[in-house]
């Protein structure tokens, strides 16, 4: 009962957040100069051509009126039409979502799992030789600028020693459908899931370390030695449960913003996610496709905060819902 | 206890990292066979392109990512290609040839008879007048091409007639370096009665070009398989594959990285390396192709100081073309001093020149207009912003510091290229570096200088340029145009609404034995636009 009530609220908390996102957004695109019929017109425009296209979707309108008609359209579940394709907003969405998620997922999976161990890893020997040298290659990682780090791969593994394809997310020619196609699609996953981890890695590393040295000076981590259970136990039992919170808490945003934390990744790999068509949208001005694609987000930063939050109440006994 | 924990530890962290290597091996195993493995079979070109298109209906708007996939796909009345600065202004695709009547007015176009859409449709002149008819009506880009037409007829099923409202020497070359982007032919029979914007034979179109369609993975890349009926023969490859790769850098890594044998111009490999490394390197060719553009600054007249001739005229003096090819272009490029261009020169008038390099002269003219150097060094504040292509940049990028030399105090202002070309259209800019076409026909001009006209950024107005370039349009007769033109061209260097910098110089990277390439000269006068790819074919 009090979990439903828990999520309903949570439910209602998504509609001020939303509104949030379409006003700004939406102001914010039409604060930037130029506008789509700019953009379709090219560079040689004819004013009575560009005042069609304005008319056609209502940008000769003032903003509040564009920005209420906008609002009463995805009050009803439609995002509208791209400007620019004349395609469902949703269904262009929709194609690309597979892609980023699976690189985003791969990297998130790839970087807290390992970033988790190797953190938990150096705390039990905090101050030696190893935890100076991890902890510097994770401080290093964490601020490599990802679209450098992602050229750096390519350079070394793509063309000085070529066993990774540089970009794209699979070959254009001559691969059979099946489990062929599967690896091939694995294959050029592994640079930009790499250049993506690496950054996301050295984040976890920090938090694991940091959160896990707290709990070890902890008087019942103490007490549980003492009793002499098993230095095992007491690490996957006890340190371990409470040392997660600030992980799980890094997780869920990161989560959240599984959708939009790639575009630079998947610009430099040329990856056909959401990130490259948020990109070329901006650089268009097709507003629909740049609103529909931030509702979404939004959706997923509230949802992966939800989830955070459910998470939260399963491993703190402290913490209800 | 405590001391059993760290090994058994250490081997699940071995035993994880054992498996993982051992995936990477097995995948990596995987991707190389494929890489390995040569195609064989079809002759496939993979071509990266930067943007993905918007739809494959270019027509009814601009459409970067869109004019590679469908200048293949579609074709056209006339076209154009890189063949112009050797003197092919225009030839003909559905066109088999088209004459003029004395006074330039009437346009009669025959077309080839054995031109065919992809589902076996024959092509028409009803096709060609629907489709233009239908770009004049909704007023579609093409339109800036065909606003002086006054009607278009079809007498027989290979006739084309156009009737123009008065003399016009430009029309068909214009029409021709349009065909680049608009005016794809469209199948009246598939497209009558529906909104070209909405019409369902976009997502599967159906053209007359020499490539059919076959899919288009959304964000990713375009596959097109080789016409056999097409009216100009069968393509020399098979299937044609458009890859998106928005990074230039990427894209040149998948070229070294020899998974594509091409790497267009647009991608501007990096000159540091041309110059240094590929110009040597055997497995490839390095290909120059001479241009009909060039790249200049724009200089906003309605802005203080600009507006003074003196500081314009300071400013092409402090400008340094012969270090600005060094520091931004290697050497690779071509200074030009003139307001014209060596691709075309027979309306080229190398008299009239822009001032050459000196700083003394550029300052003493500065002190002239009363814009003495301050406390601080510098005389005043001026904005350089760039066209956003990378050769723009790197000249901005010097040229702000040959301006600060002289004392003035210029700062580059970069911005996306929307907001850059709305700050340019709405006047909002000091200097930028932009292009002038001078081509197919020097009726080009007008459109860069003629007052009010779409390119005129500078609000640069002469009347008595706008009426030379009018004279000039009306007649067909080169003799009388020559010396009109070379009139244009003094105005041009005296008023100097821009500095002509350099002839661009379009750098492409081919793998040896790949040839008829649009930039190579092999593809010349038989690619049916930049973008057409009809012609290439893969060493022997």
């Amino acid at each position: 009962m009090r979990l439903r009530r828990f999520l309903v609220l949570r439910m209602i908390q998504l509609v001020p957040v939303l509104l949030v996102v379409v006003v700004l957004n939406f102001v914010l695109i039409h604060l930037a100069p130029g506008d789509v019929a700019l953009a379709m017109a090219g560079e040689n425009p004819d004013p009575v051509y560009m005042a069609a296209i304005r008319e056609r979707f209502g940008l000769d309108k003032p903003l509040h009126v564009q920005l209420l008609t906008y609002i009463a359209r995805i009050a009803q579940g439609d995002l509208g039409d791209s400007f620019r394709s004349r395609r469902p907003v949703t269904e262009t969405l929709l194609e690309r979502v597979p892609a980023t998620l699976l690189l985003v997922a791969t990297a998130l999976a790839f970087s807290s799992l390992l970033g988790t161990i190797v953190g938990t890893w150096i705390a039990r020997r905090a101050g030696g030789g190893l935890d100076v040298w991890v902890s510097g290659l994770a401080v290093a990682s964490y601020s490599v600028p990802v679209f450098w780090l992602g050229l750096m791969l390519i350079l070394f593994l793509a063309i000085r020693v070529p066993v990774f394809p540089p970009s794209g997310m699979m070959s254009v020619t001559g691969v059979a459908p099946g489990l062929a196609r599967w690896l091939d699609i694995l294959h050029h996953l592994v640079l930009p899931a790499l250049a993506l981890s690496t950054v996301w890695f050295g984040q976890y590393v920090r938090i694991a370390r940091s959160s896990v040295l707290q709990v070890l000076s902890e008087d019942f981590v103490t007490t549980a030695r003492a009793i002499g259970y098993p230095e095992r136990q007491v690490l996957f039992g006890h340190v371990l449960p409470n040392a997660m919170l600030p992980v799980v808490t890094v997780l869920g945003l990161q989560l959240g913003l599984v959708l939009a934390g790639a575009v630079l990744t998947e610009t430099v790999f040329a990856w056909p996610g959401l990130g490259q068509l948020v990109y070329e949208s901006i650089l268009a001005r097709d507003t629909p496709l740049i609103v529909g694609s931030y509702v979404v987000m939004g959706v997923c930063v509230v949802a992966a905060s939800l989830l955070v939050d459910l998470v939260y109440a399963a491993l703190d006994p402290r913490v209800e819902l | 206890m405590t001391g059993r924990y760290p090994s058994q530890v250490g081997d699940r962290v071995r035993t994880v990292a054992g498996l993982l290597v051992l995936v990477l091996l097995l995948v990596t195993m995987s991707g190389s066979r494929s890489l390995a493995a040569p195609a064989t079979g079809p002759a496939t070109l993979v071509v990266p392109i930067s943007v993905d298109a918007r739809t494959l209906n270019p027509n009814w708007q601009a459409d970067t990512g869109g004019y590679h996939p469908s200048s293949n796909i579609h074709c056209h009345l006339v076209a154009m290609d890189w063949g112009v600065v050797k003197g092919t202004p225009v030839y003909g695709d559905l066109a088999d040839s088209w004459t003029a009547d004395a006074a330039g007015r009437v346009y009669t176009f025959r077309l080839r008879r054995n031109a065919r859409f992809h589902d076996g449709r024959p092509v028409t002149s009803a096709d060609v007048k629907y489709t233009y008819d239908t770009i004049i009506e909704k007023r579609y880009p093409l339109r800036a091409y065909l606003a002086d037409v006054k009607e278009i007829r079809t007498p027989d099923p290979a006739t084309v007639v156009i009737e123009l409202n008065g003399p016009d020497a430009a029309f068909v070359p214009m029409l021709g370096i349009a065909s680049n982007w608009f005016g794809k032919i469209l199948p009246k029979h598939l497209y009558e009665g529906k909104e070209w914007p909405t019409a369902d034979v976009n997502a599967r179109p159906v053209g007359c070009g020499a490539f059919k369609f076959v899919e288009w993975a959304r964000g990713s890349s375009f596959t097109l398989e080789a016409n056999p009926d097409h009216h100009m023969g069968r393509p020399k490859i098979d299937r044609l594959v458009f890859r998106i790769i928005p990074d230039p850098n990427v894209a040149y890594a998948e070229f070294m990285a020899g998974r594509m044998p091409y790497l267009p111009f647009d991608y501007t490999p990096p000159y540091a390396e041309v110059a240094t490394k590929l110009m040597k390197d055997p497995s490839m060719d390095v290909v120059f192709t001479p241009s009909i553009y060039s790249r200049d600054f724009y200089l906003n007249l309605r802005r203080e100081p600009l507006n003074n001739p003196k500081v314009r005229r300071a400013i092409a003096h402090a400008l340094d073309r012969r270090a600005m090819n060094q520091l931004a272009f290697y050497g690779l490029w071509k200074p030009s001093w003139n307001a014209g261009i060596d691709a075309l020169p027979a309306f080229l008038n190398k008299n009239a020149r822009y001032p050459d390099a000196n700083r003394k002269l550029a300052e003493d003219l500065l002190d002239e207009a009363g814009l003495r150097r301050g406390p601080d060094g510098f005389r005043f504040k001026i904005s350089v912003t760039n066209y956003p292509v990378t050769d723009g940049r790197v000249m901005a990028e010097v040229a702000v510091q040959q301006l600060r030399r002289v004392g003035i105090d210029a700062r580059w202002d970069q911005y996306d290229p929307q907001t850059w070309f709305t700050r340019l259209r709405e006047g909002n800019f000091d200097i930028s570096t932009y292009f002038v076409r001078y081509g197919p026909d020097p009726d080009a001009y007008r459109e860069h200088f003629g007052t009010g006209q779409a390119r005129n950024f500078m609000g640069y107005s002469n009347p008595e340029l706008d009426r030379t370039l009018d004279e000039a349009r009306r007649s067909s007769d080169p003799a009388k145009r020559l010396p009109l033109y070379a009139k244009v061209q003094e105005m041009l260097v005296r008023d100097m609404p821009y500095i002509n910098m350099f002839t661009e110089r379009k750098i492409s990277l081919v793998r040896k034995g790949w040839t008829g390439f649009s930039a190579q000269e092999s593809g010349y006068n038989k690619s049916m636009t930049w973008f057409g790819y009809a012609n290439v074919a893969p060493p022997r």
